[in-house]
């Protein structure tokens, strides 16, 4: 680990252990990517990508014990919500907790899953009609199509986990939840273009924030989401201002279907079980 | 996962064949893996590497198309996005959140729903069009902005060497 953590390791045998010198021959982008690699891959070993739900007082024990703050917002927290379920931080928190806590819904609500099923079959030719290649979008579609299928044929909660625990899967199944927003962006560009920061086009926001795995969610894929969806997203955000946890509804004045808690740059699902 | 990546590079090597890209030829070295391709690349023409046919090797990884392949000249290329060992060096080939160059805001990444025909057609725009800003080969952009009629030079030689002259 050391050797390649700044990558710019000073080369013992030529100049001593404090000059470093740049080798020529060297590939310090690929060092520095590979360690990157090396730490998503411990990330991504030590948790899975759906945790099964626990009691939201466990949260105190692990984070907030010595923390007066998030100590206080979770007490308030505590009035609202009874459980968590913790999504692996890979940069596709949103979706993949999103998708889950969606799904596991639909299991009791066949008209919503009806309604849900027409969008998400329509979608792939609102795909190609925006100039999405078929065989680009096909096996994403699919799998998202099966993943649906499992809960119209109501499976249990623990399978449901098991499918979205099963990264292969899983990840085809949060490709097309960013091609659908990233679609979603690109049919209103007119109105989202006043939104994207650093002077680039919404299509070029898709390519680069929206479509590629990893990258992270902010406001405008949550209202692109939630509005494209028509399913309501809860987010309640545990930072460091005030003493409650603030929440703020998706899309405005929307009926929240899931619920989430967000923490700086991470997202998971929060339950009322009472 | 390597099920999907065979699947989505049959079907892509399959859109490949039936409507080849100008100046692109591109297939598996062998069908029983899918996973090595071949490209031959025209230089593209009007530019300093018009009439060379250049050969490269793309290796995916078994997440293909989640995470983008490598690629990489077999024969000798200076150029400035070009490794000296023939590794290219472009946005589109980089995953999300591995930007060492610091390309301009406005350069294409990489996502699932890239594809070889993608990446191969950045590589024609960047063989008629070098990017200074983010060099591989740190003589090649040194040439390119200060001498450039020696760069020029090179360049007509690489083209001759790989048509075997």
């Amino acid at each position: 680990m050391n050797r390649t953590a700044d990558g710019f390791e000073p080369s013992q045998t030529e100049s001593g252990p404090h000059s470093p010198v740049f080798e020529y021959d060297r590939n310090y982008d690929d060092e520095t990517m590979s360690l990157q690699r090396e730490i998503e891959k411990q990330i991504s070993e030590s948790q899975d990508l759906i945790s099964p739900s626990q009691p939201l007082e466990e949260l105190v024990e692990e984070y907030a014990k010595e923390d007066q703050v998030f100590r206080q917002k979770l007490a308030d927290l505590g009035t609202r919500f009874t459980h968590i379920r913790k999504v692996r931080g890979d940069g596709n928190c949103f979706f993949r907790g999103f998708g889950f806590a969606y799904l596991e819904t639909l299991l009791s609500d066949d008209a919503e899953l009806a309604r849900f099923k027409e969008i998400a079959t329509k979608s792939k030719e609102e795909l190609v009609a925006l100039g999405f290649p078929q065989f680009t979008i096909e096996d994403f579609h699919e799998t998202f199509m099966e993943v649906l299928g499992h809960a119209e044929k109501k499976c249990s909660v623990q399978e449901l986990e098991q499918t979205f625990n099963d990264q292969g899967i899983s990840d085809y199944f949060v490709v097309y939840l960013r091609l659908m927003v990233s679609g979603h962006l690109q049919k209103e560009s007119e109105f989202y273009t006043n939104f994207i920061e650093g002077g680039r086009t919404v299509k070029e926001f898709c390519n680069q924030e929206v479509e590629p795995m990893g990258k992270e969610s902010d406001h405008i894929h949550i209202i692109a989401l939630s509005t494209a969806l028509q399913v309501g997203v809860l987010v309640e955000y545990m930072d460091r201002a005030g003493d409650a946890c603030n929440h703020h509804v998706f899309p405005e004045g929307g009926r929240p279907v899931v619920n989430l808690l967000y923490r700086p740059g991470h997202y998971d699902i929060l339950y009322n079980m009472q | 996962m390597a099920g999907s990546a065979l699947k989505r590079l049959m079907a892509e090597y399959k859109q490949l064949t039936l409507n080849p890209p100008e100046g692109i030829i591109a297939g598996p070295i062998n069908e029983d893996n899918f996973f090595e391709w071949e490209a031959l690349i025209m230089g593209p023409k009007d530019t300093l590497f018009d009439g060379g046919v250049f050969p490269a090797r793309l290796t995916f990884p078994p997440d293909y198309p989640l995470s983008p392949p490598k690629m990489r000249f077999t024969c000798e290329l200076f150029h400035p996005n070009i490794y000296p060992d023939g590794r290219v060096c472009i946005s589109i080939l980089h995953a999300p959140g591995d930007d060492p160059m610091g390309y301009e805001t406005s350069a294409e990444r990489w996502s699932p729903v890239q594809s070889v025909e993608k990446i191969l057609l950045s590589v024609v725009s960047m063989l008629a069009e070098p990017n200074d800003e983010s060099a591989a080969n740190v003589d090649a952009a040194k040439k390119w902005r200060e001498d450039r009629k020696q760069f020029e030079e090179i360049a007509k030689a690489t083209v001759r060497k790989s048509l075997g002259l």
